[in-house]
């Protein structure tokens, strides 16, 4: 862990350039050009509230803020997923004639989709208001969530970057593994609407406990507690050294496969 | 490593495996494992090699396709890893192997200046610096900002060379590169590598064509199937890169025969 520290350190300014490029690349040739990571989550939130909020009435009180408190994040963790797992492969040319440390790659995918979510929750903020749903303080506490969410997306970022290279089934496969666990996590629904002999099953899922937080603050305002960020943190650290640990085993023969 | 020597290979053996059917999806995976047979040939691309290159030295190495020439340059470059043997490098190290290997096509030249420079160990603040000199090097004028997408071959590869020499490394690799851009940046080219060479720094080049290689090297290494089989002055070294390939192409030689 303190290499994944040091190298990530070491290598800040490529890791940066890279996120930036990949932002770059994603929003070049069209018109509106960076004001869609802007545009695209107001727009997808005006149809949601639209969806949720005339059509299909839930018993749920401003159902698209409970929704959007933990789509955006989920959202940032199966982008930044699908953008890291083809990380390495996609680089490969490069990995057989520069010598760059590979961690590179799958880090500024992971980070150039953070800066996406970052930025979708200013039309979050904006949805808030107009729909005069509460702006509640415990958004300050908004950063801890994302500390751990940021670690357990990179950590499985590591572990299915590194297996793509052996096997590409993964990029085919990640997509089901990823609509499976977004049904799984409580994401469109709350945990209270499952029977709660199921509950068990659910709290498997280290999804619940990385999400959890942004809820609390950004739809209920309240603060997490204790235990549920500890909770979080933990989840991130775990997956963040069993992923990049898996990684650092491999990574010197990633040149031979990709 | 004596206190000169820059580069050096020990009884270096590099081996492959050869993708003969190596099993790309799960589906072939559980093939192999019900059928029970080995996936891969292993493939020796280089055998027992060993040199060294000391400090200032221009080095060609040559030899016919697949001879081993660019699996070299890799393991000084540091892409590889030695199967067996050694490979000690003093010194930082620069591959000019395929130009442009790191540029978007949707960025401008100048955005790739930056990324390509950073890939290649350089920190954001020394790109900057030296921005302008790859700039004018490059002669792209006004299509610097441009998407390289739009670039003809010859500036494409222009921008390339003039990033990776500015990176300014003790020990320069070059792999059969400068075929691409007309005669004047060639020219232009040659003159940055000799100069590079009067400067001290080591020199590695890979070609196909012999006379480069007598006009610049000060040694010639040539490669055949993965074993080092001449290693000294350029014309010896040459003679024997003819011979062998003549014997893998005997037609002119038999016409000579019969003329004779």
């Amino acid at each position: 862990m303190g290499e994944l520290v040091r190298e990530t350190y070491r290598y800040r300014e490529l890791i940066w350039a890279l996120a930036l490029k990949e932002l770059r690349v994603r929003y070049k040739r069209s018109v509106l050009g960076f004001v869609w990571a802007l545009l695209n989550p107001l727009l997808m939130m005006l149809v949601l509230t639209v969806v949720f909020g005339t059509l299909m009435r839930f018993t749920i009180p401003h159902y698209s803020i409970f929704l959007l408190s933990m789509l955006l994040p989920w959202t940032f963790f199966s982008q930044g997923l699908a953008y890291s797992v083809e990380s390495i492969v996609g680089n490969g040319e490069l990995l057989k004639k520069v010598r760059v440390a590979t961690l590179v790659f799958p880090v500024a995918a992971v980070i150039s989709n953070i800066i996406n979510f970052l930025l979708s929750l200013i039309p979050l903020m904006l949805l808030i208001v107009v729909l005069r749903f509460p702006l509640y303080w415990t958004w300050v506490y908004l950063p801890i969530p994302m500390l751990g969410l940021f670690f357990f997306t990179l950590g499985v970022a590591f572990f299915f970057a590194t297996i793509n290279v052996y096997y590409r089934d993964v990029s085919h496969i990640i997509q089901i593994i990823l609509s499976a666990w977004f049904y799984f996590s409580p994401v469109i629904y709350s945990l209270d609407f499952i029977p709660a002999k199921y509950h068990w099953l659910f709290r498997m899922n280290p999804m619940l406990y990385v999400l959890n937080g942004f809820r609390l603050s950004i739809y209920y305002g309240l603060l997490p507690s204790k235990p549920s960020m500890a909770m979080s943190l933990a989840c991130g650290f775990l997956a963040l050294m069993i992923g990049f640990m898996i990684f650092r085993r491999y990574e010197k023969s990633f040149v031979y496969y990709v | 490593m004596s206190e000169d020597c820059c580069i050096e290979f020990e009884d270096v053996v590099q081996r492959f495996r050869r993708i003969k059917e190596r099993p790309d999806t799960l589906r072939e995976v559980f093939a192999k494992i019900r059928h029970y047979r080995s996936n891969y040939q292993v493939f020796e691309a280089l055998k027992h090699v060993s040199f060294r290159v000391s400090q200032g030295q221009m080095v060609g190495i040559i030899g016919r396709n697949g001879s081993g020439k660019s699996t070299v340059l890799k393991l000084a470059a540091g892409v590889y890893r030695p199967t067996s043997g050694r490979v000690l490098v003093k010194g930082t190290i620069a591959p000019l192997i395929e130009l442009g290997a790191g540029f978007h096509h949707e960025l401008t030249g100048r955005e790739n200046i930056l990324l390509n420079g950073l890939l290649l160990g350089l920190t954001k603040k020394q790109v900057k610096q030296r921005e302008e000199r790859i700039v004018e090097f490059a002669e792209l004028g006004d299509f610097i900002d441009s998407p390289v997408k739009q670039y003809s071959s010859g500036m494409y590869m222009r921008l390339a060379f003039s990033v990776a020499i500015e990176v300014d490394p003790d020990i320069l690799i070059i792999d059969e590169i400068l075929s691409v851009g007309d005669l004047g940046f060639r020219e232009k080219c040659f003159d940055r590598i000799l100069a590079f060479k009067a400067a001290g720094k080591t020199i590695f080049l890979v070609t196909h064509d012999a006379r480069t290689v007598q006009q610049y090297c000060d040694r010639a290494l040539l490669l055949h199937t993965g074993v080092l089989v001449a290693d000294g002055a350029p014309d010896e070294v040459i003679q024997r890169y003819e011979q062998i390939l003549g014997t893998r192409a005997p037609a002119p030689q038999v016409a000579t025969v019969v003329k004779g």
